[in-house]
């Protein structure tokens, strides 16, 4: 059995664990992290990626709203790659109540947000697309985010600073020793045993922490509240929209990378439910009627997929829906709350917020290790926003490589572009030709971004993202996994399998029109053409 | 963000199949081909504007991708449009401003035709505009005619075009008024022919090198100017024999220029499907065999009107005619395409396979419908190039003229 | 217009349909609207290659004559046994006078690989992946090098070998890899990534490399005996290259088709077209159809064109082959399928979630693949009214009651209806 000894174990590898490790490292604090999946796979990856300026929370929860401020102005300057600067709009409908419109503008000023109204042409001008029957709106500083790659420019940063991360791997006890914690015993996904020993273990696994604590024997239940939202083929928007209403289904619009998406629908389930990640067809029809309200080109546009995270609010008795519980952050010292010490759980909050709540819960961790060192991670950017140039200057450079190659990688990974377009032609031929993702970028990812299967590749790089859903890319990638020495190569076509199964899960609910085309089309190749099932099938029986 | 029109590429399937069929990605790996150009690359303009490739201009707007999509995707008209919505700095370009104004240029030309021919066929000035204006040293230009058709039609046949009751509009286009005379008169002849006296009206340059030089605004006002003029024309029927002109005012009006052209579509053919129906209603001159044997190339954008068929119908009722179709390929020179530097090696090797054909199939004559096509293939094979209504023309009996 | 026969749709059903019409001296047009699915297939003719529960068929006729009872809905037990067999002969002979042979194994099955190593029975197939040379290599455990260009983005081999390997028809074979490079010169300008196999079919055409290629073959092959490429050794004439290339190297050249763009069904398409044509068949290419009219049972015209121009299209005979949803011969909204062209009736579920299986590779596979345009036995559709539509006739793909993927059939319902339809037309009009 292996074993490995630390100061910290972080179990959950969402923003917040990431964000963790990273902090403690930088304070010099030995970490170990581990992620029963990926990282960014749970309710980190399953947002709509908003970098909220706020406002959303102005009319009913200010101490969210000024956190969000702060932290959208901290975010900009240490992860600028991750993030674009689109801008937002508040809009009222015909039926909305045109009081809001005030009601949230004081909100905004008393929380220190910059919104402002703006004349319905002015509106128009900057979102041409937007519903012209809109009876005011105002602009707040909103943008977006991606959770996959702030998360992974964490775990990347952690590890260059000596940080150890174990991606697929479960926890599958704590270790105490009296009543302190001692450790965990883990599993990884090929079924190797791990030990890992530190005095402080910290619990980031969100949702799912309550059968993390219930392995320490604590009880803390979660309120699991659902979140649905749908993938557009393209961007339709490019300025965030926000219905000027209080917070309901189908109230918001994010443009966010080449797609956009229509947020969300919230739904309270039972914690047994909370890895099934089904959508019901009412929750599409009411994204799509919404949405439509908003931006009228919706109903002419393919929904690449639909999609749905579960936030993780630690459960308060008597409220109907999840979206009326604060979001603030909740951080337990387990010492204090059940008697275990060296146990920390760290949860609700929100992904706008991940660097504070891992900035709170390292601040804790260094207490209970006696480190003195202060929090720096407001000041030093990421990896890949180490300092800031435009992406204009950055593509001109390399002559020779079209323009959309380049500035989609650098819009991906800012300076360290210069780790993928490097050397070799063959970094620069595109395997997902949606997404302009090169084989640079691929070999990158596999060699330096922990990437174990294909879906984890798309986490970290866009693949099988477009419109076509890995229809051409998934058999390239698949290959390359191979090259790449990350797979045998029946390993890869096992791969293979895994990946077009997951894309599956979420083109099934909007499995109508063009995507039905190109499901009917994928399926062609990949079972007709390859034979795909055949191969599998012949395994299973054999295993 | 920019207001989202042609959403076509939403529909793009990823097939690829637009790729196997672009003649230039076959000619030139510095053009990635249509689907990448095209819906591939429009997600991302949408994204950010700045991501527009410097490839797109390699693409001639043939439009072969749009007849091989499965999924009606405008992936030319995407294309086109990337090219000069995107890129917002214009700088005086001398050569394509002058390349673009056809008719500007043709009827200065016109004027001097004799010496303009001369002159643009000197090496000296050959030479000078291959270094200073970035056309081509080695092409060919097509000669200029003394004064305009209009001029000619004027004197000669508008008198007699009176006797008919049936009246056609004949839009003429830049190449018949300036470089080929002949093609309208075999025109007239042919419509005489079917009982319609011609009738010419303002007109000005279709608008195509506008459009293919980005002169976006200027091909607007010649569009609008077109409408206006062919809208007057109470019933009559409006023929081109330049599928270009004819793909323009037909297609390119309102869908890339997004203008109303409703006051004359209904009327308007390119010449051989007028012909066709003429013909199969029953309305056919007397014709002698012609006893020639001819190849006959379709033009790009006479494929993406689906006119190909009309032309080989009325071809196929030309007695005596030994014709022999060539499978579809592009003769590279995509109106002012060709006649860039930059794109000259291109244009010729998209061309060879047709040209290759055309020697293979060793005819008397060429036949096509564009003008352009003809001065390529006339360019680079030993063949002369005629137009179906020239042929037409040539079967006609000469008591025919005077049928009404 | 007046066309004795229209045909809707320019794929296998269609263009097969068109071959025999314009044989026969009837005005044939064909109206595509976009290149058809045969540049994404195999290449091969699937007749019946998998039954119900997915075990291989051995002997497809056989098979088909025992569903016959079972499946009256299944287009082969309208079209019955004697006219598949004809359709097959003549669609063999037809692609044969247009340099492409098709090779089966007399009533049996044979079987393709595939780029990932699987092993698919099919009953058709081109000289470079079945017949009885191959198939005695295959058996006496002869070594395969099954190679690759350097760099080609669209196929990696150890894929291939390494699931082949575990095939009791390999059992006996000794597989190895390798990679074959192309002339620098033709590197140059782009590099080979980006070359799709429709690239590396134009350099097989160029007589001038054919030596190069061929010394490079012999040298990643060594002392194999026969040698397996993605199929990219031309598509015009690939009959004289693999000749070519066979005698220059001494081995013998298999193909496995590659990402699309498909050569293997290229060449298939180009055959039919080159036959097409050459029987007098009018072809409008990238053309949809707008509207038609239905009056009575008969279908009066349709109308093509896009965006202001149309032209109406009239004839005695109308032929719908425009394939299944990925060519737009069904559409599906958010909860309706139906048949764009004539709203004829359809087969097929109007709740969405109805439509697919939870799994994408599930056993069962997903029941939009075989939702359709339903038809009496003599392949009539009707409107929605119930009206049966007596000169209109249905085929390929845009028919229900078959799943093309699950049951292996694709090519042989497209053929043998197409050919029927043809049949029927033809005894109509010569009445």
């Amino acid at each position: 059995m292996n074993r490995i000894e630390t100061d910290v174990i972080i179990i959950g590898g969402g923003a917040t664990g990431a964000g963790t490790a990273r902090d403690l490292s930088m304070r010099g604090v030995r970490c170990v992290l581990i992620e029963k999946n990926d990282i960014a796979s749970g309710t980190t990856g399953r947002n709509h990626g908003l970098l909220h300026s706020g406002a959303r929370y102005a009319v009913k929860d200010h101490e969210s709203a000024h956190e969000c401020m702060r932290e959208n102005k901290t975010l900009r300057k240490i992860a600028w790659h991750c993030i674009e600067d689109t801008g937002g709009l508040f809009v009222t409908l015909p039926e909305d109540d045109p009081g809001y419109h005030r009601l949230l503008l004081e909100g905004c000023r008393y929380a220190g947000i910059p919104a402002k109204e703006i004349s319905i042409r002015k509106a128009l001008q900057l979102e041409p697309n937007l519903n012209p029957g809109i009876l005011s709106a105002m602009t707040v500083p909103d943008g977006t985010i991606d959770p996959f790659r702030l998360t992974a420019s964490n775990m990347l940063d952690a590890k260059e600073r000596g940080a150890i991360i174990l991606t697929h791997t479960r926890v599958s006890a704590i270790l105490k020793e009296g009543s302190k914690v001692s450790g965990v015993s883990c599993i990884t996904k090929n079924g190797d045993a791990i030990e890992v020993m530190a005095p402080v273990i910290i619990n980031a696994a969100g949702v799912w922490g309550q059968e993390v604590c219930a392995m320490a024997e604590i009880k803390l239940p979660m309120f699991p509240s659902k979140g649905s939202m749908l993938i557009i083929d393209y961007r339709i928007n490019g300025v965030v929209v926000n219905r000027c209403r209080p917070p309901a289904d189908g109230d918001i619009i994010v443009p966010g990378d080449t797609v956009s998406l229509i947020g969300t629908t919230s739904k309270e389930i039972p914690y047994d439910k909370i890895d099934d990640y089904t959508i019901d067809d009412d929750e599409i029809d009411i994204l799509l009627s919404d949405g439509e309200k908003l931006i009228p080109n919706v109903k002419n546009t393919r929904a690449l997929r639909a999609y749905c995270g579960v936030r993780p609010l630690v459960a308060v008795s008597g409220e109907a829906e999840g979206r009326n519980i604060s979001r603030g952050i909740v951080l337990i010292d387990h010492k204090n709350r059940d008697g275990l010490d060296g146990f920390i759980t760290i949860s609700g909050g929100k992904l706008m917020t991940y660097r504070l709540m891992a900035e709170k819960t390292a601040d804790l961790a260094c207490k209970k290790l006696g480190v003195k060192k202060k929090c720096k991670t407001h000041k030093v950017p990421l990896p890949g926003s180490e300092s800031r140039f435009s992406s204009g200057r950055t593509v001109k450079r390399f002559s020779g490589i079209p323009d959309s190659v380049v500035g989609s990688t650098f819009y991906r990974h800012g300076q360290r572009l210069r780790n993928i377009m490097t050397g070799e032609k063959k970094n620069y031929r595109l395997i997902c030709e949606c997404e302009m993702v090169t084989e640079g970028e691929i070999e990158y990812a596999i060699k330096k971004l922990d990437v174990k299967d294909l879906v984890d590749l798309r986490r970290r790089t866009r693949i099988g993202m477009g419109p076509c859903q890995g229809e051409l890319c998934a058999y390239r990638g698949a290959g390359l996994f191979h090259e790449y020495g990350a797979a045998t190569p029946e390993g890869s076509v096992e791969l293979l399998h895994d990946f077009l199964e997951e894309r599956w899960k979420g083109i099934r609910p909007v499995l109508w029109g063009d995507g039905l085309r190109e499901s009917e089309f994928t399926y062609w190749i990949y079972q007709g053409l390859f034979g795909l099932s055949h191969v599998n099938n012949k395994k299973k029986k054999k295993g | 963000m920019i207001k989202l029109e042609n959403i076509s590429f939403d529909h793009c399937i990823k097939c690829t199949v637009c790729t196997i069929y672009c003649p230039v990605a076959q000619a030139t790996h510095l053009f990635p081909g249509p689907k990448q150009s095209g819906p591939d690359a429009e997600r991302l303009r949408i994204k950010n504007p700045e991501l527009v490739d410097a490839s797109l201009k390699y693409c001639t707007n043939c439009k072969r991708c749009e007849i091989a999509c499965p999924s009606d995707v405008k992936i030319a008209e995407i294309i086109q449009n990337a090219k000069w919505k995107y890129v917002k700095v214009h700088w005086f370009r001398p050569r394509d401003f002058f390349m673009s104004r056809t008719d500007l240029v043709g009827g200065l030309a016109t004027i001097f035709s004799g010496l303009t021919n001369f002159i643009i066929n000197l090496k000296v000035m050959k030479v000078l505009m291959h270094l200073f204006l970035n056309i081509p040293y080695s092409r060919k230009f097509p000669a200029y005619q003394r004064g305009t058709f209009t001029g000619l039609y004027k004197k000669k046949f508008m008198q007699s075009q009176k006797v008919y009751e049936k009246r056609a509009v004949f839009y003429h286009g830049c190449f018949v008024n300036y470089n080929n005379h002949s093609l309208g008169e075999d025109l007239i002849k042919v419509m005489n022919a079917l009982g319609y006296g011609v009738d010419l009206v303002d007109e000005k340059c279709c608008g195509v090198p506008l459009i293919a030089n980005g002169y976006i605004e200027k091909a607007k006002k010649n569009a609008q100017y077109n409408i206006d003029s062919l809208g007057k024309t109470g019933d009559a029927v409006i023929v081109s024999t330049s599928s270009s002109c004819s793909f323009a005012l037909m297609h390119e009006y309102p869908s890339f220029l997004e203008l109303d052209n409703s006051s004359y579509i209904d009327r308007l053919d390119y010449i051989t499907k007028f012909i066709y129906d003429e013909f199969t209603a029953g309305n056919i001159p007397q014709m002698k065999a012609v006893g020639i044997r001819a190849a006959y190339h379709s033009p790009c954008h006479l494929e993406r009107m689906g006119g190909v068929i009309y032309t080989l119908g009325v071809l196929k009722m030309v007695p005596g005619l030994d014709l022999v179709v060539l499978n579809s390929e592009c003769c590279g020179i995509a109106g002012t395409y060709g006649f860039k530097k930059e794109n000259y090696e291109i244009s010729q090797g998209v061309g060879q396979n047709l040209f290759r054909l055309i020697e293979k199939a060793e005819p008397e004559f060429v036949v096509t419908d564009c003008e352009t096509c003809t001065m390529q293939i006339e360019m680079n094979t030993k063949y002369k190039v005629l137009h179906p209504v020239t042929l037409i023309a040539m079967a006609l009996e000469e008591k025919n003229k005077g049928k009404k | 217009m007046i066309y004795d026969c229209v045909i809707i749709g320019g794929g296998l059903a269609g263009l097969t349909c068109g071959i025999r019409c314009a044989e026969e001296g009837l005005r044939t047009v064909v109206i595509s609207g976009g290149m058809n699915s045969l540049h994404f297939s195999s290449g091969s003719i699937d007749l019946a290659g998998f039954t119900e529960n997915g075990s291989v068929v051995k002997k497809p006729f056989e098979h088909i004559k025992n569903n016959a009872a079972k499946k009256k809905d299944h287009p082969y037990t309208k079209v019955g046994i004697p006219a598949i067999r004809k359709s097959l002969d003549y669609f063999k002979e037809k692609v044969s006078d247009e340099g492409i042979t098709l090779n089966h194994n007399s009533d049996f099955n044979h079987f393709h690989v595939t780029a990932i190593g699987a092993v698919k029975p099919t009953y058709l197939s081109q000289e470079s992946v079945f017949s009885s040379r191959g198939k005695d290599i295959i058996k006496s455990g002869a070594k395969i090098a099954i190679l690759n260009f350097k760099g080609f983005r669209d196929y990696y081999p150890e894929q291939t070998a390494a699931n082949l390997k575990e095939h009791p028809l390999f059992k006996n074979s000794e597989l190895m890899l390798g990679d074959i490079s192309l002339p620098y010169y033709l590197h140059t300008e782009k590099n080979l990534h980006e070359f799709r196999s429709t690239d590396i079919a134009r350099i097989f055409e160029t007589e001038r490399y054919l030596p190069r290629i061929a010394d490079e073959i012999k040298r990643a092959a060594g002392d194999a005996d026969a040698v397996s490429l993605p199929a990219f050794i031309g598509i015009n004439n690939y009959r004289e290259i693999r000749g070519k290339l066979e005698a220059m190297t001494g081995k013998f050249i298999y193909e496995i088709p590659t990402l699309p763009p498909s050569i293997l069904g290229l060449r298939i398409d180009h055959a039919v077209k080159n036959s097409f044509f050459k029987h007098g068949g009018e072809y409008i290419a990238g053309k949809k159809i707008e509207s038609s009219v239905i009056k009575k049972g008969i279908v009066e015209s349709i109308i093509t064109g896009s965006r202001g121009t149309s032209s109406e299209i009239k004839a005695k005979y109308y032929v719908l082959a425009s394939g299944s949803f990925f060519s737009g011969g069904l559409q599906s909204g958010v909860s309706s399928i139906s048949e764009p062209v004539f709203d004829l009736k359809v087969k097929g579920d109007s709740k969405r979630s109805k439509w697919y299986s939870w799994n994408f590779f599930d056993k069962k596979s997903h029941p939009f693949l075989s939702y359709g345009v339903e038809t009496d036995s003599s392949f009539n559709p009707s409107t929605q009214d119930g009206k049966t539509v007596k000169n209109l006739f249905c085929a390929g793909s845009v028919l229900a009651g078959y799943n093309p993927v699950k049951e292996g059939c694709g090519g042989g319902v497209a053929i043998s209806t197409g050919y029927k339809c043809a049949e029927r037309i033809i005894r109509e009009i010569k009445k």
